[in-house]
């Protein structure tokens, strides 16, 4: 049945309820005609067909009509899933933008305040006598050191590296 | 043989997809980026200041990594709420 449907979509709307209101004109004449026929003399013959097809006909062209409002009914709906998918996808890609700025402008000013403090350490902190003395008497011993490192690559282990 | 091509162009008619799809959202260039490693300090006698700028520089680092993750949370509850609209 569905094939029968998806044919019969084919066919360009205003031209398939074109048809089908013929059908049901055909059907409601076949009706009137076999109805009326059976006064007229030599016509009663032709009664006995046309009043069967008249109502095959009606009913036939009333199911398609059904049918034809029920496809466009969906038809509409279709088209309101799709605008909102549309703007759902408009709204997605508004939403990226937004939050794609927001993560730069985050990094901007972390890689700035951290090369902020690396130069005040190069230019400021390290001039100080205090700091010039203990940099003299106390390097870092390289336990210290191992140590600080072994923590930086604490993520190979969960990576299975190490 | 016509008539079996005829009955399976027929069939295949019927074999329509879902009208209305919704595409996966798209991530942010951003946040796809991986995180940096954490710098090490190089050398067996360093002086503390050298240490402490490996340090510093590893912070910025990890607050570059949050940022990148409160980017991805965020993205993905606005990417829910925008999802759930349309239902």
């Amino acid at each position: 049945m569905s094939q029968i449907a998806w044919m019969i979509n084919l066919i360009p709307d205003a031209m398939l309820n074109w048809i089908y209101w013929l059908i049901i004109a055909a059907g409601v004449t076949g009706v009137l005609a076999g109805w009326i026929g059976k006064w007229i003399p030599f016509y009663g013959n032709y009664v006995k067909i046309l009043q069967p097809v008249g109502i095959i006909l009606l009913v036939l062209g009333v199911w398609l009509r059904g049918g034809y409002d029920t496809e466009m009914m969906w038809r509409a709906k279709v088209a309101e899933a799709e605008a909102r998918v549309a703007a759902a996808e408009q709204k997605s890609q508004e939403t990226n933008t937004v939050i794609e700025q927001k993560v730069v402008e985050k990094t901007k000013v972390i890689k700035g305040k951290t090369e902020y403090i690396t130069q005040y350490l190069d230019r400021e902190v390290v001039k100080k006598e205090e700091i010039i003395k203990y940099i003299e008497q106390c390097p870092v011993p390289k336990e210290i050191i191992d140590i600080h490192n072994q923590a930086a690559d604490i993520n190979k282990a969960a990576e299975g590296k190490k | 043989m016509k008539y079996i091509i005829l009955s399976l162009a027929v069939f295949l008619a019927a074999c329509s997809t879902a009208p209305v799809t919704q595409k996966f959202p798209d991530v942010p260039k951003a946040l796809v980026e991986r995180c940096e490693s954490l710098r090490k300090i190089e050398g067996d006698k360093v002086a503390i200041t050298e240490m402490l700028k490996v340090v510093v520089q590893n912070y910025g680092m990890y607050y570059e990594c949050a940022a990148k993750v409160d980017g991805w949370n965020d993205w993905y509850l606005e990417q829910k709420r925008i999802y759930e609209s349309v239902k």
